[in-house]
């Protein structure tokens, strides 16, 4: 099966005196349905990693290859552009924007993107709230929200133009037990059953155990995968 | 489009929740556009107003019966294009008038638009009983004169008419025929310095501070009277010219004085003073004003500025989500553009409830109401509008690119 996401040797140097090094040397590659996560003790470079494959860092070294196209000479636009059509990103703290209600918020990528006319978009805003079963709290700014809920707007905002690629940052780091898992099994379906590449940086144990393959990180390396 | 937008809405939200320096930046602009119009309105209102009386005080150019520059010399006519110069030559006063005159007045009329009324003036001195007055006499063609100057509009008592219509009729100042204790259709003894002396008939009256050239001593009498009463029958020593665009006197006089070498004086050249006056209150006036929008532009910096400080973790969910650096600059441009709109479309009704204000004030002037003129015309209201607009958009533009070098990684560095 073709990979959708490569890198070889990639390296992240923060330049400074002395340099300090956030990650190094990683080799790997992620296919489509496929649920990758990434662990390992806090400071070992998770989060680093996670910026350079979303294109949201640049490597110092090693290259980055998306869907067959290397993504290390692009300039600043095109790798917005990707972003926004091919990747969907999901932090640790929900990061909404604060003075849009969740509908609102979900439609800002897909509005962006200018694929859909204004009714198609809202439509699909509204079938993505179905999924996450929010459709309750489709006018609502996310202070009048759970904790649960705005993580769940933020992963529909993140699969609102269809993405390739989700890449998470402990997206359950700030969740119960119960909303966990109800995160878990989101991302195992969006690997399985619609086939999007999805990488998780997580602590939470039930997390790495539900997921295809793990990366165990260390000291900004790949220490082993299984 | 869609792309703008949603920028758009995006600065929208931006601002409405910071309202009270939203609220204060828009008063800042709307205040600097309402004075810049009230101002600018005045200045250039009296300014027109100041302008248009320069223009119809007098003809618009005046060819007299002088020259220059002296007419070319015996030996540099002998040797054309050949080494010679002749020194110390000054042009000789030839009062004799225009000749050639009749082509002068065709060549003018046969402009689109324009007048040529010759005449005559000389000097003549006006007797009563032991009163004596001196005057300057200017012989005209009331029917011709009526369409260069507007000698009509500023009789007080008769008309230019009722030259031709009187045998020896004259028209002179108010204040003139009170020295002299004569008023409408009294006579008086003419007495000039080669011809004979004559009787006029007083036919019309200039009002008070109304007369042509701002100068009590002139008056008007028919063309014919003037030449026989100077004893210079046939002459002509001045024509006045009307042009149908007032500001191209100074080319037309130019040609004028090329082709027929008498002095032709355009309005410009005889006010140069004044014009000069104008341009240098015009750069106090725009400075001024240009100072009170950049001042008002401040506002839009100072919430534009604190918006970036304030939604850098607004701008790294953004950039993730995948806008483009142009995407935020062009957020927090457009949060300075909605600021300077609202503030412009407050400003105008701003200007326009000071302009109705200023407009409404009368001013009694010898016994006329006058009102302030104002200019209300749509091209300051542009004006005050583009430049505010400009202003701001260099105001948001300065906090808006350092929106667009935040580093999304920084940012969720920080927060994680
Ligand atoms: N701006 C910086 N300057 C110096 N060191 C930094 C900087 N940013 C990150 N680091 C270091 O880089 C290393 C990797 O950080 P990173 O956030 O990737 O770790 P992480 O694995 O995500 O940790 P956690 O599990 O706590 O989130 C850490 O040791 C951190 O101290
Ligand atoms: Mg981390």
């Amino acid at each position: 099966m073709s990979t959708l996401i490569e890198a070889h040797g990639l390296a992240r140097v923060l330049p400074g005196d002395p340099p300090v090094s956030l990650v190094q040397g990683i080799d790997l590659a992620v296919e489509p349905g496929r649920f990758v996560a990434v662990i390992g003790p806090s400071g070992c470079g998770k989060s680093s990693l996670l910026y350079l494959l979303g294109l949201l860092d640049r490597p110092t070294a090693g290259s980055l290859m998306f869907d067959g196209m290397d993504t290390v000479p692009m300039g600043g636009d095109a790798r917005a552009a990707l972003r926004l059509a091919r990747f969907g990103f999901v932090f640790q703290f929900h990061f909404l924007l604060p003075e849009f209600t969740a509908l609102e918020n979900i439609l800002i990528p897909i509005r962006r993107l200018g694929r859909l006319s204004g009714g198609d978009a809202r439509t699909r805003a509204m079938e993505l709230l179905r999924a996450m079963e929010l459709e309750a709290q489709a006018d609502k700014t996310p202070d009048r929200m759970s904790g649960g809920q705005r993580q769940r707007v933020a992963i529909a905002r993140a699969l609102a133009n269809d993405p390739s690629l989700v890449l998470g940052d402990e997206p359950t780091g700030n969740l119960d037990s119960v909303n966990s898992r109800r995160v878990v099994e989101i991302f195992q379906a969006l690997a399985h059953e619609q086939g999007r590449a999805v990488i998780c940086v997580t602590h939470d144990p039930d997390v790495a155990a539900a997921a295809d393959r793990r990366i165990h990180m260390r000291d900004g390396g790949i220490e082993k995968v299984d | 489009m869609r792309r703008v937008a949603l920028l758009l809405s995006i600065a929208f939200q931006h601002l409405a929740k910071r309202r009270r320096q939203t609220i204060v930046a828009v008063a800042g602009v709307g205040v600097g556009v309402g004075f810049f119009l009230a101002v600018s309105a005045l200045m250039v209102g009296s300014q027109d107003d100041f302008v248009k009386k320069l223009i119809d005080a007098a003809p618009h150019i005046v060819v007299s019966d002088e020259v220059r520059s002296p007419t070319p010399q015996p030996a540099v006519q002998a040797y054309p294009g050949g080494a010679v110069a002749v020194h110390g030559y000054k042009p000789r006063t030839e009062m004799r008038g225009i000749k050639g005159w009749q082509q002068l007045v065709a060549t003018v009329n046969a402009m689109p638009g324009a007048v040529a009324s010759p005449s005559l003036s000389g000097g003549v001195t006006l007797r009563v009983g032991g009163h004596e007055e001196a005057l300057a006499v200017i012989g005209i063609d009331p029917a011709v004169e009526a369409h260069v100057s507007n000698v009509e509009e500023n009789l007080k008592a008769g008309s230019l008419h009722a030259l031709e219509t009187n045998q020896g009729g004259l028209i002179v100042a108010e204040e003139l025929a009170r020295r002299l204790g004569v008023n409408m259709g009294d006579v008086v003894g003419a007495t000039s310095a080669r011809g004979g002396t004559r009787s006029l008939r007083i036919v019309g009256l200039f009002g008070r501070g109304r007369s042509p050239g701002g100068s009590s001593g002139t008056g008007y009498v028919l063309l014919r009277e003037a030449q026989s009463l100077t004893g210079q029958p046939f002459i002509i020593n001045r024509v006045g010219v009307k042009i149908a665009d007032p500001y191209r006197a100074e080319t037309v006089a130019k040609a004028l004085e090329a082709r027929f070498s008498y002095k032709a004086e355009s309005w410009q050249e005889r006010s140069a003073d004044f014009l000069t006056l104008l341009l240098t209150r015009n750069i106090i006036m725009y400075t001024v004003v240009s100072a009170i929008l950049l001042v008002a532009s401040f506002g839009i910096y100072t919430v534009v500025s604190n918006a970036v400080a304030d939604k850098r973790r607004d701008i790294a969910i953004l950039r993730s989500i995948g806008f483009s650096q142009a995407d935020l600059q062009g957020i927090f441009v457009a949060e300075g553009l909605v600021l300077a709109v609202i503030g412009i479309i407050l400003g105008f009704g701003l200007g326009l409830v000071l302009m109705q204000i200023l407009g409404s004030l009368e001013f009694p002037v010898s016994g006329r109401v006058e009102h302030i003129p104002l200019d209300r015309r749509p091209r300051q209201f542009l004006l005050a509008g583009g430049a505010s607009l400009a202003c701001a958009v260099f105001a948001a533009w300065l906090p808006a690119r350092k929106a667009a070098r935040v580093d999304p990684v920084d940012i969720l560095r920080g927060a994680a």
